[in-house]
C-alpha cells in the first residue's frame, strides 16, 4: 500500500532533481487552473500543476517554495519547487495578492473585499493576525531589504506602508488612480501602476511620500526592474513601458502578446512578461529591449506576483 | 411602486462610476472564429467599420463619433426602441485596416442586456489556408457581478454564455451572407 505515495515522491524529487541550473517560473494560469512551471534557461514547461480554483496571486519564496491564491475557491496554497501541496487554507473574503517574508516567516494576503490583509505563517499558512488596510487591498510587496510591506489601495487611491517587523502603518501615501501591481526597484524606491490614470507613482518608501508621476500605456499591471531600467505591463495596450530609472525618463515601448500582465525580472537580466489572452510568456532582453523567447503556458497566465525563483547561474 | 422603482434607478446611477471599474475575481475570454468562402479583403468590407455594425442580426440601429479613429464611440441599439431601448455603448482602441482588425471596449451596458463589466473585444479578419478567410472574434470581461458569491444571472458561466452566444450570432449571419469555404 505506500507503493504509490512513495512513487509518486519519487518522481516529485526526480523532477525537481532535473536539469535545472537556471531560473524557473511559476506562471499561475487562472483560466486553466494551472500553475505552468518553466525553465527559463532551456524554455522547456518543466512541469504543470493543477490548482483548482483559479489561481492569479503567486510568490515564490527564496528557499524555493511556490505560494498560490485562487480567488474563486478563496484558497491560498504552498507548495514545494517540485510541486508538492505542503499546506492549504481557505479564507473568508476575497484574497488576491501575496508577499513572502522569508526572514520572519510570515506570508501577507490581501482581501480584496474587506479591507484588510491577512498574516499567515508561511509553513502551516495559519492565521497569525490581520492588519486593516484601505479599500480593496490588491498588489503586495516586501522591500529588499525586508524592512517595508507595501499594499496598493486599489478603490483608496492610495499606498499603506507597514513595517515589515512591527506591522504598524507607518505611511498613507495618495498615488494615482486605482493602484494595482506594485515593485520595489534596486535603489529602494517604489513603483506603483495606477490602472485608472493609466500612470506610474515613485514612492520613497522611508519618508513616505510620492517622488515622481510617470505617464506610462493603458491599464498599467505590473512592474519589475533590470538593467537600470523599470518595466510596467500596459494590460490594454498589448506593451511594455521602459523607464530609465536614473533619470525616470520614458526609453521605450515594446510590443508584447495581448493582455500584459504579470512581469518580473530574472537573474540574468532578463524579464519576462505573462501575456494573459494569448496563453505565453515573453521573455524580453533587458539591454537590448529585443524578446528573445515566447514560451508556451497553460491557458490564461496571471503571474501576479513574485514569480520567478531565481536559479544558481553558472 | 412608481415611486421605488425611481428611487432604485437613482441609487444604481449614483453606484456607475465606481461599478464601472469594480469586477470579479476572475477575468474570462473566448475566442469564437468562423471560416467563410469570400476573400478577406471583401469580409473586411462589409464588417471593418466601427461605425456600421449593420452585419449583426441583434443591432437594430446605431450611432456614433469619430469613424474608425481611435477614441471613436458608438452606441448600438437592439430593439427599434432606439436611444429608449436596450444599448451598448462602445469605444474603438485599436483600428488596423492592413492588419483587418479593431479592438473596442465597451464603456456602458446593462447587466440585464449583457451581463459582464470591463469588456473588451477584437475583430479580426485573416486569410485562410487553401482560400477564403477566417473572422476571429475574441472577447475579454468580467462576470456582471463584481461582489463575491454572485447570483446565478451575474456568474462567470453566464457572462460566458452571453458574450458567446452574441458572437455565435454574428459569425452565423457572415456565413449565410458569405458561404462557408468549399461549400
Amino acid at each position: 500500500m505506500r507503493r504509490a505515495p512513495d512513487l509518486a515522491l519519487w518522481l516529485a524529487l526526480t523532477l525537481a532533481a532535473g536539469p535545472v541550473a537556471g531560473d524557473i517560473a511559476f506562471v499561475t494560469c487562472q483560466n486553466g487552473d494551472a500553475v505552468s512551471v518553466l525553465d527559463l534557461s532551456t524554455g522547456e514547461e518543466h512541469a504543470r500543476w493543477s490548482v483548482s480554483g483559479k489561481p492569479a496571486g503567486v510568490a515564490v519564496g527564496t528557499g524555493g517554495t511556490v505560494y498560490t491564491v485562487s480567488p474563486d475557491s478563496k484558497s491560498v496554497r504552498h507548495f514545494s519547487a517540485a510541486g508538492e501541496l505542503l499546506a492549504e487554507v481557505t479564507l473568508d473574503g476575497g484574497p488576491i495578492g501575496v508577499a513572502h517574508d522569508a526572514q520572519r516567516g510570515r506570508l501577507f494576503v490581501s482581501d480584496w473585499y474587506n479591507a484588510r490583509l491577512w498574516v499567515l505563517d508561511d509553513e502551516t499558512l495559519t492565521l497569525l493576525r490581520t492588519l486593516p488596510a484601505g479599500a480593496a487591498p490588491a498588489g503586495l510587496a516586501l522591500s529588499r531589504d525586508g524592512a517595508v510591506l507595501a499594499a496598493a489601495e486599489r478603490d483608496a487611491d492610495r499606498v499603506a506602508l507597514y513595517d515589515a517587523e512591527t506591522l504598524t502603518l507607518r505611511h498613507s501615501v495618495p498615488v494615482g488612480t486605482r493602484p494595482f501591481g506594485l515593485g520595489f526597484a534596486p535603489d529602494g524606491r517604489l513603483f506603483v501602476g495606477n490602472v485608472g490614470s493609466n500612470d506610474v507613482t515613485v514612492i520613497d518608501p522611508g519618508a513616505g511620500v510620492a517622488l515622481a508621476t510617470l505617464p506610462v500605456g493603458e491599464r498599467p499591471y505590473g512592474v519589475a526592474f533590470a538593467a537600470g531600467r523599470a518595466f510596467v505591463t500596459n494590460q490594454y495596450e498589448n506593451t511594455v513601458s521602459v523607464i530609465a530609472l536614473d533619470d525616470l525618463r520614458p526609453v521605450a515601448t515594446l510590443e508584447v502578446g495581448d493582455y500584459p500582465e504579470g512581469i518580473a525580472a530574472t537573474s540574468d537580466g532578463r524579464i519576462a512578461v505573462a501575456n494573459w489572452f494569448d496563453n505565453t510568456l515573453s521573455v524580453i532582453d533587458a539591454v537590448t529591449l529585443d524578446t528573445v523567447a515566447l514560451l508556451d503556458t497553460a491557458d490564461g497566465p496571471r503571474a501576479f506576483g513574485a514569480f520567478i525563483l531565481k536559479g544558481e547561474m553558472p | 411602486m412608481n415611486r421605488r422603482h425611481l428611487l432604485m434607478s437613482g441609487a444604481a446611477l449614483s453606484l456607475l462610476p465606481s461599478m464601472a471599474l469594480a469586477h470579479g475575481p476572475t477575468r474570462q475570454k473566448i475566442t469564437l472564429t468562423t471560416e467563410l468562402a469570400a476573400d478577406p479583403a471583401e469580409v473586411w468590407a462589409a464588417i471593418g467599420d466601427f461605425q456600421d455594425m449593420s452585419w449583426h442580426p441583434a443591432v437594430v440601429s446605431q450611432e456614433g463619433e469619430g469613424g474608425n479613429e481611435i477614441d471613436a464611440t458608438r452606441v448600438l441599439y437592439l430593439s427599434d426602441a432606439g436611444p429608449d431601448g436596450p444599448r451598448i455603448d462602445e469605444i474603438l482602441y485599436k483600428y488596423s485596416d492592413e492588419k483587418m482588425s479593431y479592438s473596442y471596449r465597451i464603456t456602458e451596458v446593462a447587466v440585464e442586456v449583457l451581463p459582464v463589466t470591463n469588456y473588451s473585444s477584437h475583430l479580426t479578419v485573416m486569410p485562410r489556408d487553401g482560400g477564403g478567410s477566417v473572422v476571429e472574434w475574441r472577447g475579454a470581461f468580467y462576470r456582471g457581478y463584481p461582489n463575491n458569491d454572485p447570483p446565478p444571472g451575474l456568474n462567470d458561466e453566464a457572462a460566458i454564455a452571453a458574450v458567446s452566444a452574441v458572437y455565435q450570432a454574428g459569425l452565423d449571419a457572415l456565413v449565410e451572407r458569405f458561404g462557408a469555404p468549399g461549400a
